[in-house]
Parts: structure tokens; sequence; C-alpha cells
């Protein structure tokens, strides 16, 4: 009787601590590093805005929440209103672009307007342009 | 002939609307939630709004997934458990300024300023009333505001295990910038 008493207590511990560190684990989980992550799927601004523009809700149901590696043209490169830098990439229309916000410390003044950029980042969705949040620059 | 003349009138209601409208698509919405237990904090630097200085028209949008936590498992709760992010992508505030005969808007400087309107969270609409200040710059205009939500009044359950880390009352901070909007 008495192994057994002891095995279970074993057991119980055991499980106990795992449960512990799997919880510290989870609660201290990192952000996904987008330089090391591999994008699920790499687009041109172009496309990506139409996909949006077209069929709003399938679109958001393929990208929303996903890594998109977008390459496009720099319309503008601006500082947010806190702390952050928008990148807007041109598409095919006046009204509606692909919004990149960095907020890590890039300089705006290497992005120039109509350079060629790839970007990378978790798309939030659609408001009147695609958003991408947590951006890098990937080349 | 007649078209040129409809086209010249159109283009210039154009402008004349224009003048008058304001917007940002980088403004900034964040919420901060202190209690003993924990401070969580949330930032938006996406929103999109539009102020018209002639009705005093105040319109705001976001995704909610837009918002960013300094800890992973915050970011994924807040959109899985309590905003449901993929049900209700968005949030909305459509609203005027009550007091508008109080801001000059060709006079740079800052104005206290009374906004009501319905705020739009989570699938549920109430009404609200708050206090911001319009401060009128030479090329634009910037607007902040601090006002309290409560997430019960929006439907949003916080199971009991995380009660105590989540303040009953957020504080909801509002960033934005405006610049004219300009024709093209």
């Amino acid at each position: 009787m008495k192994p057994l008493i002891r095995i279970v207590l074993f057991v119980v511990f055991f499980l106990a601590l795992a449960g512990i560190l799997a919880g510290l684990y989870m609660y201290n989980k990192q952000h996904k590093d987008l330089l090391k992550e591999k994008p699920d799927y790499m687009i041109t601004s172009v496309d990506l805005q139409k996909a949006f523009e077209e069929n709003e809700s399938t679109a958001a149901g393929k990208f929303t929440g996903k890594i998109l590696e977008v390459s496009g043209i720099i319309g503008s490169a601006k500082q947010g209103e806190e702390n952050t830098i928008s990148v807007t990439l041109l598409t095919g229309s006046d009204f509606s672009s692909v919004i990149c916000t960095f907020s890590s410390s890039i300089s705006v003044s290497k992005l120039t307007a109509g350079e060629q950029i790839t970007i990378r980042g978790e798309c939030s969705g659609f408001l009147m342009d695609v958003l991408l949040n947590n951006c890098v620059v990937t080349e | 002939m007649k078209r040129i003349i409809l086209l010249s009138v159109v283009i210039f209601m154009f402008l004349g609307a224009s003048a008058q409208k304001f917007m940002t698509k980088t403004g900034y919405v964040g919420f901060f939630s202190h209690t003993p237990m924990e401070d969580i904090k949330g930032d938006n630097n996406q929103s999109a709004s539009v102020l018209d200085i002639s009705t005093g028209e105040l319109v705001f949008q976001l995704l909610v997934k837009s918002f960013h936590f300094d800890r992973a498992l915050m970011e994924e709760h807040f959109n899985e458990n309590y905003m449901e992010s993929d049900e209700f992508p968005k949030s909305t505030f459509k609203g005027k300024i009550t007091n508008l005969s109080s801001v000059d808007f060709s006079k740079p400087g800052k104005y206290n300023v009374t906004v009501e309107g319905d705020l739009y969270i989570h699938d549920v609409t109430n009404k609200i009333s708050v206090k911001g200040e319009l401060e009128v710059l030479a090329g634009g205009i910037n607007a902040t505001s601090k006002f309290n939500v409560i997430p019960e009044d929006y439907k949003i359950n916080i199971p009991g295990v995380v009660r105590e880390k989540i303040a009953k009352n957020l504080e909801v901070s509002v960033n934005m910038k405006y610049t004219p909007v300009e024709s093209k």
C-alpha cells in the first residue's frame, strides 16, 4: 500500500509542477519574431488590396491573422500618432492602400516614396486600407 | 460645353466640401487596465477617423485585431475570449461635437469639446458622452480624449479566474492627428 501512495503523490506532484511550468511558459510567451517566422502568403500590394476590394469577407478569412510578405512601391512613410512608423504601399486604387505599421524604431529617412520594398507583417484585416501590424523590412 | 460646366461644378463642390473634412488613418486608440495584480495596456495605431468641422461630425473606425499588447498571451485572450474579433472585427464610434460654436477653426489654439454619439464594441452599441480637447494648428487638427469604458456594458464576459486581473473600468485614450482631406 505504502509504495502506491508514494507513486500517486509523486505523479500528483509532477503534474502540478508541469502545470505551473506550462502556465509560466504561456504567460511569458513572446510575440512572433517576424524576421524568423515563415510568411503564410507572399503577395504584391496590388493583388492584396484587390483581393479585399473584390470580396472582403473571403479575403479576411484567408489573410486575417496571417503573416504576409507584401512587396510593393512605397507611397508614403510617416510618423504615426504615438511613436510608430506607418508606410503605405501603392495599390491599383487611389483611395485605398496597404498600411504597414512598424512598432520598432526604423528611420523614415531610409524609406523613400517610389521605391520598391518588401515588408513582412501580421494582417489585421481591412478598414479602408489593408492593415499590417508588427511589420519588419525583409530586404 | 455643358459637360465642362457640369464638370467644373462637380469639381468646385468637391473642393468646397473637402476643405471642411479632416482625416487620419494612423490614429491612436489605447486602453489601460490597472489592478493590484496586473497592469494591462493595449495599443492600436491604425485607427481611422474623419472630422467634419462644418457639422462637428466625428467618425472613428478600428480593427480589434490591430490592438497590440506587451504579452502575446494577452493579445490572444483579448481577441479570442473577450472581443471575439473573428466574429466582430470592427469597432466604431459615430458622434458629434455638441459645443461646436465654441471652437474657432480659423484660430490656432486649444479648445475643450464634448462629443456625444454611439460607441459600437463587440456587437453592442451604447450612447456615450465624453470630453476631449481639439488643438487647431496651422496644417491640421489634433484631437485627444480620455474616458472610461466598462467591459460589462458591451457584453464582454471576463471569467472569474482572471476577473481580479482586469479592471472593472478601463481607461481609453484617443490621440488623432488630422490633416485636411485633399482632393486629387
